[in-house]
């Protein structure tokens, strides 16, 4: 038998005036309100009787006094908790890993309490077991670990910290959480661990290592558990019933820009056959809907076409209930179209202006063509620097210092981290990369070029045609743009000062779709295809207009939040954790402008399938799980509470039968 | 009718109306002081006949049977039964225990005593309403309809501040009025003293004694609970209490109780015992309590 307090220590003192109160209220006579009345002459025949038994009044008022000094009495005890514990030992140190992640949320049914609720409630069960000198930390983990609270034997405060504990919508990743934990249990060294002088800078602190999880994630390999004793406690049913939205994205026709074409995968991670619906909405209303009947453990797609104007708002949402209802929906976003503003610097190339004149072209963009002399200008020089433009095609020329757009070199190579071989011919393209946006419905191995330089693109360049002499056409990032180079000229300068064409690419059928690629890929189009997806949690890179000096932030909730735009239009967004659409509009005005889209979707196959896991490996260690049997304290304080509530029952009704 | 033009807080005009269809009842025949409507123990001249006498020298003639004189040819008077008039008194007690309920016990007192006083005078009998204490030695002697508002008056000016034990207030009263009647006591018998001693001295002046005890629901059923400190309001006497159920249901045994001894001493001296409950209106007191108990008819 043990006793916890329950109250701070200064708080026993006012508790203990309690009863030298009660007494002191008995000696003291009792304050009576006067009240007038005709005549007291049959009141005093009424107490006459009473007062012959007045031994038997001062025997109740004493049982009064004896009943309320046992109340309190049993009611101090009762904050003593006494108690007692199946076991004793030493001093531990526990560390409690709460799995916060999506697939947290899950639940049997509606009554019933989730995932992340029955963990909360076994950790609370184990604080609650803690002996006097056993010390306890508390961390909830997602794809980032959150310290609750750090090592403390304060219960409350550990339980006050539990209680704040939310599940979120995002993936899971343990390492952070593991390395929080292993922070005291295994100190790092001063230096290096060869080194003779080397000293430990803390001893190290062996813990028990908790973690209540439904084990959705994947190995934690790059970790070593060192004096950490880890216990696995899987949270979950054996038989869950899922069916979740694993992949949802729409894309607009390239032919016929009204047209959307929208693709689900839906995979049933539950253990029963499911027959069900998947309804597509537009802009909130039910435009499509599709049967979706699985066996269990299969993957199915899903196809929809519609027609949507610019800027469309997809929605798609099982019609079925199950034990987790984050992944029963996906959104996409179609962009409206950007404007591509596309400036051409060189001497003149007719074939290449005539390309970005098409009909399908047209609609990209604008094109603005400047002579070579134009690169000397301090207009040129601004503008670059101000990220006018979206594209810059340098025809035969090459800038000093490259500009914070995309690029398109045309016969002449970036001034820095490029080179090229010496100009030989012919040259024959022997391996073009069809899977490449830029170079998709493109036939070009009918293609004749006269003379070329192969090209010697800086590291992490992806090759787009390769001839015989060398990549002739090469894609490379620089600082979250991209350069790309061609290393044959369209036009070429001829020795009697004339022009002649180098290839006769221009005249095939491929050209204008090649220069339509580029002006969507290189020029920002391509964004139009679909909205920017990323998971819960993360961060989303928003890039917008830099003219644009404030843009605000539509949550799904209808929660706003304005942001300012940094010098080259990157805004990062990080309150991205409810799953949904998000707007981003272009001020804050009475009537914004819708700027851009992006949505944020659980499409992770881990947290959906929500089965849980026997046994999880860490550090190469499996570890299965465990039904944890905490060492429960056995507490009197109920049954003490109980039996102070009879006697105050008592008490009551004692003092009703009481005379005078 | 032209006493019942001013509108009186005691009476109404309904309540006149039926009262003056009322009578008061004296179980015993009492002497009046003046030809009234009574029948008297005197013998006197009325249509009623009473008795035969010898006649003596000196009566007068007019009395004489003949008819008897023929037959038996002795003279003999023909007595007939005197009528005169009822004495009627009303003690209202003005104690200040009769100041409590809703209406007060005294008010309810006073509308009683006009309406019986109302009808003792429209039966030419001889009535006086007075309160037991100082107020009494100036209660009018009233007699005819007509004087029905200058008892009306007197009984707008009783204050309930007269604390004497009721013993010595009837007592008072008995000193003042020589004769004997129809003696109408309206009290709350709330006395310390006892209200015992009172009751006796009426019944020993041959009074037809009723005692009208009024009571106020707060009395019978107190509304209160809690720990309280009972203050008497016409001495001051303090009485400590912590009012619960239990209490509450032993003072309604005391109240019953002391209801029950005041209708015994009551009986056993001929007194008529009537308790009235302050929240009934006085029309039905009057009209019903009051006559099935004998009081009026």
């Amino acid at each position: 038998m043990n006793f916890v307090s329950s109250l701070p220590g200064w708080a026993w003192i006012p508790l203990g005036m309690v009863p030298v109160g009660i007494l002191l209220l008995y000696f003291l006579k009792l304050r009576r309100q006067p009240l007038v009345v005709p005549s007291t002459f049959l009141w005093e025949r009424t107490i006459e009787d009473v007062h012959v038994n007045s031994l038997i009044q001062r025997l109740r008022n004493n049982l009064l006094l004896f009943l309320q000094l046992l109340f309190v009495a049993i009611a101090i005890l009762a904050l003593l908790r006494p108690g007692w514990l199946g076991e004793s030992g030493a001093a531990r140190r526990l560390i409690f890993l709460l799995d916060a992640s999506a697939s947290m949320q899950a639940t049997s049914s509606d009554d019933q309490p989730s995932r992340f609720d029955i963990a909360k409630g076994k950790i609370a069960e184990q604080i609650d077991a803690l002996r006097g000198g056993d010390v306890a930390m508390l961390i909830a983990f997602s794809d980032r670990a959150d310290i609750l609270h750090e090592f403390t034997s304060d219960r409350r405060r550990l339980l006050d910290a539990l209680s704040t504990a939310r599940v979120t919508n995002r993936p899971t990743n343990m390492l952070e959480a593991l390395r929080a934990a292993a922070g005291l249990a295994n100190p790092n060294r001063s230096s290096q661990a060869s080194d003779a002088n080397d000293v430990q800078v803390a001893d190290a602190m062996p813990a028990d290592l908790y973690i209540y999880s439904d084990g959705g994630f994947q190995a934690v390999v790059d970790f070593n558990l060192g004096n950490l004793t880890p216990t696995f406690v899987s949270i979950g049913e054996e038989t869950v019933n899922n069916v979740a939205i694993i992949a949802f994205s729409a894309e607009r026709n390239p032919e016929f820009p009204d047209q959307v074409q929208a693709f689900a995968r839906v995979a049933n991670y539950g253990g029963s056959t499911v027959d069900t619906s998947a309804s597509l909405f537009l802009d909130g209303e039910l435009v499509d809907a599709q049967n979706v009947e699985m066996e269990s453990g299969e993957e199915t797609g899903l196809s929809f076409q519609l027609n949507a104007p610019e800027g469309a708002e997809l929605a798609l949402r099982l019609d079925s209930k199950d034990d987790l209802l984050v992944d029963n929906q996906a959104y996409a976003g179609l962009s409206a179209m950007r404007n591509v503003s596309v400036l051409i610097i060189g001497p003149g190339n007719q074939s290449l202006e005539l390309a970005m004149e098409t009909e399908q072209a047209k609609k990209l963009g604008t094109v603005e063509v400047r002579s070579s002399d134009y690169l000397a200008t301090d207009e040129y020089k601004e503008r670059a620097s101000l990220e006018r433009d979206d594209l810059i095609i340098y025809d035969r020329c090459a800038p000093t210092e490259m500009p914070p757009v995309n690029t398109f070199f045309v016969g002449a190579l970036p001034p820095k981290d490029w080179a090229a071989g010496v100009l030989t011919g012919p040259v024959l393209p022997i391996d073009i990369d069809r899977t490449h946006p830029m170079m998709r419905y493109l036939e070009l191995f009918s293609l004749n070029i006269v003379e070329g330089r192969a090209l010697q693109p800086p590291r992490g360049a992806v090759n787009l045609i390769t001839a015989d002499i060398g990549p002739v056409l090469s894609l490379s990032p620089r600082d979250g743009f991209q350069d790309l180079v061609m290393g044959f000229d369209i036009l070429s300068a001829t020795n009697d000062g004339g022009r002649a064409y180098n290839t006769d690419w221009p005249v095939q059928r491929s050209w204008p779709v090649f220069i339509y690629n580029v002006m969507r890929f290189l020029g920002g189009a391509v964004d139009t295809s679909g909205a920017l997806n990323i998971l819960p949690g993360e961060v989303a890179a928003l890039r917008v207009d830099n003219r644009l000096r404030r843009v605000r932030v539509d949550s799904p909730q209808g929660v706003k939040k304005s942001l300012d735009v940094g010098p080259s239009g990157n805004i990062p967004f990080a309150d991205t954790e409810a799953t949904g659409l998000y707007r981003v509009m272009s001020s804050e005005g009475d009537d914004p402008d819708p700027v851009s889209v992006f949505t944020v979707n659980l499409f992770d196959s881990r947290e959906s399938n929500i089965l849980p896991v026997q046994e999880i490996e860490l550090g190469y260690e499996a570890i299965a799980s465990q039904v944890v049997g905490a060492p429960r304290r056995s507490e009197l304080w109920r049954w003490l509470l109980v039996a102070a509530l009879g006697i105050l029952c008592v008490e009551w009704v004692v003092f009703n039968r009481r005379l005078v | 009718m032209s006493a019942t033009l001013r509108p009186s807080a005691l009476l109404t005009p309904e309540l006149l109306a039926r009262l003056e269809r009322l009578e008061l009842v004296s179980r015993k025949v009492f002497q009046g002081r003046m030809k009234g409507e009574r029948r008297s123990k005197r013998k006197g001249q009325s249509v009623e006949f009473a008795d035969f006498r010898n006649y003596v020298s000196g009566d007068d003639l007019r009395f004489i049977d003949w008819n008897l004189y023929a037959r038996l040819d002795r003279l003999f008077l023909k007595l007939f039964l005197e009528e005169e008039d009822l004495h009627f008194y009303a003690l209202v007690d003005c104690s200040a225990s009769m100041n409590f309920g809703d209406p007060t016990k005294l008010h309810v007192a006073k509308q009683l005593a006009a309406a019986l006083g109302y009808v003792g005078l429209c039966r030419a009998d001889r009535v006086r309403v007075a309160g037991l204490g100082p107020a009494g030695a100036h209660a009018p002697v009233l007699r005819g309809r007509s004087s029905m508002w200058r008892m009306l008056d007197y009984l707008d000016e009783l204050q309930p501040t007269a604390n004497i034990p009721l013993a010595q207030g009837v007592k008072e009263f008995c000193l003042r009025s020589g004769g004997s009647g129809v003696v109408l006591l309206i009290t709350d018998l709330m006395d310390k003293q006892g209200y015992e001693a009172a009751l006796r001295m009426l019944v020993g002046r041959r009074m037809d004694v009723y005692v009208l005890h009024t009571m106020a629901p707060e009395e019978i059923e107190p509304p209160i609970t809690g720990d309280l400190k009972l203050v008497d309001c016409e001495d001051g006497d303090e009485t400590e209490v912590t009012v619960s159920r239990h209490l509450l249901s032993r003072y309604r045994q005391t109240v019953a109780s002391f209801i029950d001894q005041a209708k015994s001493f009551c009986a056993q001296r001929g007194i008529t015992y009537i308790r009235i409950r302050t929240e009934e209106p006085v029309e039905q007191i009057v009209s019903n309590y009051l006559r099935s108990h004998g009081v009026v008819r």
